[in-house]
């Protein structure tokens, strides 16, 4: 028999507490020193969360599409600050490149896939905006900022490649082709290979969420199915626009490469 | 009527001279995080020209080197070439002024990929013919050498023939050399630089040599400009600045002169 719904209170959220005390025990006993971490990010889990449901509930009771694009705006904003913390290098303008790239990918995957995928009515509804926007801008932000990570590493490592090409009579864009595959194959590699294991390996979080939740699995599929698609187009998307804007930020308008950004340690 | 023709007479007098200088610094400077790295450097090279750039390491040397195919720009005063803007149009530099690096750059792939790497973006390049690849390697020395050849397993000297092989596809005016034979052994940095002197005849190259060795140097350049502390103080023959402190200044050993030759 196939059960509706499964409830879980706040006893038995308590109750998956036992999780984190058990990895705190092991931590603590193999010494690995990351007791400190760890239950921040278990307090901030669960604040963060539970404030995002308060939020999230206030905000599908309000029904307007301005709601609806100050929350994503926002959450772009925090994503794209997030992106620039997590940078070893400091590149200049990176904060507006991550906005520019995240914004481009939300607004393109998001609009299809409410307009033309899903017709959600209205388009603006909360219910499917919101955790939709909320997975391709995670993506989005979890794959530029390796890959941006990813590109610095291979300017650096290839300086005098890249002037050597120059000096043949190469634009910078040509001269960083090979330090942009590098990092975009790298940042896209993952997402391939989950494409090529999910169902087999594992069962994604949101087919998961969805049959517990009571849906039929072959919608829950479905569902899954278009947001394998859409994260590995958001990936391409978002790093090319990102990687676009970043490596002009390495050459002067005399087409020369910057090479003291190279040298600077963040 | 006179005046035309003594503006006519000006032009022929004058049209040649114009006509054969390649470079022109005027008060150049490069400045690099408070550092003065060169100093109000003023002097022309002219076409055909063997030009040494000799000093010892930190002299400035290198980033002189890099501002005659604008990889550099300078902090203040005024390159041209062939009488405009030196950075007018870049592109078109880059391709008319050549440059061998010290450590030559071999991409991944064959001989015939790194010979014909320009052609990512130029299409006389990847054009090119299998007989135009093989006089280019002819003319820097690499014979029997496979195209299909992986290019990575060259030994360093034919892999510094190989970039300079690969810079000449671009049929360049000017070759410049960043102390091209300082990580070969003396006989194979003579029988490169002695290439290259050959080519600077048959294809009526410039030559700019950056070194520290000015008893290599000395055998081949007819001029040498000597760089201290980012200043030029010498800029003749080789036996007329010898007759002075220049190269003692300069922090080269004098007792090296009296080998060369």
């Amino acid at each position: 028999m196939r059960p509706d719904f499964y409830v879980l209170s706040w006893n038995d959220l308590l109750v998956s507490l036992l999780f984190i005390a058990c990895s705190l025990f092991l931590i603590k006993k193999w010494k690995l020193g990351l007791e400190n971490t760890l239950l921040i990010g278990t307090v901030r889990t669960f604040v963060q969360l539970t404030l995002m449901g308060y939020v999230l509930t206030w905000f599908f009771g309000q029904e307007h599409w301005a709601f609806m694009l100050a929350l994503l705006f926002i959450m772009i904003v925090i994503a794209s600050y997030e992106g620039t913390r997590r940078q070893k290098h400091a590149i200049p303008h990176f904060f507006p490149a991550m906005l520019v790239a995240l914004l481009g990918s939300a607004i393109l995957i998001l609009g299809t896939i409410l307009l033309f995928i899903l017709d959600v009515e209205p388009w603006f509804s909360p219910y499917a905006a919101i955790p939709i926007g909320g997975m391709i801008i995670g993506n989005g932000l979890n794959s530029t900022a390796l890959t941006a990570n990813r590109f610095v590493g291979e300017m650096k490592h290839r300086e005098r490649e890249i002037e050597t090409l120059l000096a043949l009579g190469a634009t910078p864009k040509l001269a960083v082709h090979d330090a942009m595959k590098a990092s975009i194959h790298a940042a896209l590699i993952p997402n391939i290979n989950a494409m090529m294991t999910v169902g087999l390996v594992q069962l994604p979080g949101v087919m998961t969420g969805q049959i517990l939740a009571g849906i039929d699995p072959i919608i829950a599929v479905r569902y899954q199915i278009m947001i394998m698609y859409m994260w590995f187009t958001t990936a391409t998307l978002a790093n090319m626009i990102m990687l676009a804007i970043v490596y002009r930020q390495y050459f002067t308008s005399k087409l020369q490469l910057r090479r003291e950004l190279l040298r600077e340690k963040a | 009527m006179s005046y035309i023709i003594s503006f006519c007479l000006c032009a022929i007098y004058y049209w040649p001279m114009e006509n054969d200088l390649l470079f022109q610094f005027e008060d150049v400077h490069l400045k690099v995080d408070d550092l003065n790295i060169l100093q109000g450097l003023n002097f022309n090279i002219s076409k055909g020209e063997f030009v040494a750039v000799i000093g010892a390491s930190g002299a400035g040397k290198s980033s002189l080197l890099r501002m005659f195919n604008a990889l550099t720009s300078p902090s203040s005063g005024k390159i041209t070439f062939r009488g405009g803007e030196i950075d007018s149009d870049i592109q078109a530099l880059r391709k008319n002024v050549g440059v061998l690096f010290q450590n030559p750059v071999v991409f991944e792939g064959t001989v015939r990929e790194n010979l014909l790497i320009a052609g990512r973006w130029d299409q006389s390049i990847s054009q090119t013919l299998d007989h135009e690849i093989l006089t280019a390697l002819d003319q820097v020395g690499l014979v029997g050498i496979k195209l299909t050849h992986h290019a990575r397993d060259l030994s360093g000297g034919e892999q510094q023939r190989l970039a300079l092989a690969r810079t000449l596809l671009n049929h360049p005016q000017v070759l410049l050399l960043d102390e091209p034979t300082s990580n070969l052994d003396p006989k194979l940095a003579r029988e490169i630089m002695d290439q290259i002197e050959e080519l600077r005849g048959a294809l009526n190259l410039t030559v700019i040599a950056v070194s520290h060795d000015h008893m290599l140097m000395r055998r081949y350049a007819k001029r040498v400009i000597i760089l201290s502390h980012g200043k030029i103080i010498g800029d003749g023959d080789f036996k007329t600045l010898d007759k002075s402190h220049a190269f003692e200044d300069a922090g080269l050993l004098k007792n090296e002169v009296t080998d060369a030759t």
